[in-house]
């Protein structure tokens, strides 16, 4: 499957690619985003499987490029990798239509046990 | 509502997580970047984007945990901490270490905090920044090892 990367550290989208493939779930096709606006786009243009995308990026940030996506009637699954773990994050994450939140740092197992239920 | 010092515990946790090494906390005297100190300061505000908190790295700390969440070689941050500031990629890998530190800020019933912006060590500080990691008060100093890196000065400042 084709999975879509979106965050602004480089270094984390390497963490979450390397922490895909520690999870047993490497071998995907992997695109990157920088941002929401460049996320929103490659959906359009790559039509991946899958967004795990960060919260907090420049230009837009991972809910509106989420509420996005769906207003327009994508209905990709999406999840969040934030550093944003409250209970107030996850209740918008959700009602926004993500399907998980994972929250950073985070381990090989909380990334098999939230894509366990997409993948 | 008050914002949420950090304490140790959940700064070795998030680092012991996040670089995938052991790391171990020591307490240490306030970091106090002088005009000349190399140092990296990251500014977190609330929801109304006012300034809440800071958090002070010296030189060794920025190298050591820019180069270990990358993991780029130990003597790539030795060569940073000799230079006295910190490349580019490793600037932006520290970066996003602090920027996942703001998750330390956000416990129940506190402030929402996160990362406003970072200044990394190397450029001449702006004076009004470096005399806030001067404040006194409602702050945690700490002398961090990482695993195969090596130690530096970390301190969480509330303002």
């Amino acid at each position: 499957m084709k999975i879509l990367i979106a965050d602004d550290s480089r270094v984390m989208r390497q963490i979450v690619i390397r922490t895909l493939r520690q999870a047993g779930h490497g071998g995907h096709e992997i695109v990157e985003a920088e941002n929401g606006r460049q996320a929103l786009e490659l959906v359009r243009t790559e039509a991946p499987d899958l967004v795990l995308s960060d919260w907090n990026m420049p230009e837009m940030n991972g809910i509106d490029c989420l509420s996005a996506l769906r207003a327009s009637g994508s209905t990709v699954a999406f999840g969040f990798v934030t550093s944003e773990g409250s209970e107030e994050m996850r209740e918008r994450a959700a009602s926004a239509g993500a399907a998980f939140l994972i929250a950073k740092p985070f381990t090989p197992e909380a990334f098999d046990d939230a894509l366990r239920g997409v993948i | 509502m008050a914002v949420h010092l950090p304490q140790p515990k959940q700064l070795r946790d998030l680092l012991t997580d996040l670089l995938g090494r052991d790391v171990t906390l020591s307490p240490s005297s306030p970091f106090a970047p002088g005009p000349d100190t190399p140092a990296t300061v990251a500014v977190y505000v609330d929801d109304s984007l006012q300034i809440r908190a800071l958090i002070a790295c010296d030189l060794a700390f920025s190298a050591r945990a820019g180069a270990a969440i990358g993991l780029v070689p130990l003597g790539d941050a030795e060569a940073a901490i000799g230079d006295g500031r910190l490349p580019d990629p490793m600037a932006e890998n520290l970066a996003e270490v602090l920027n996942i530190a703001a998750s330390t800020f956000n416990v129940p019933g506190a402030d929402h905090l996160r990362l406003h912006l970072v200044h990394p060590a190397g450029p001449p500080l702006d004076p009004q920044v470096r005399i806030s990691t001067l404040t006194l008060g409602r702050r945690e100093d700490v002398y961090v090892d990482i695993a195969g890196y090596g130690a530096g000065a970390l301190s969480v400042i509330l303002l």
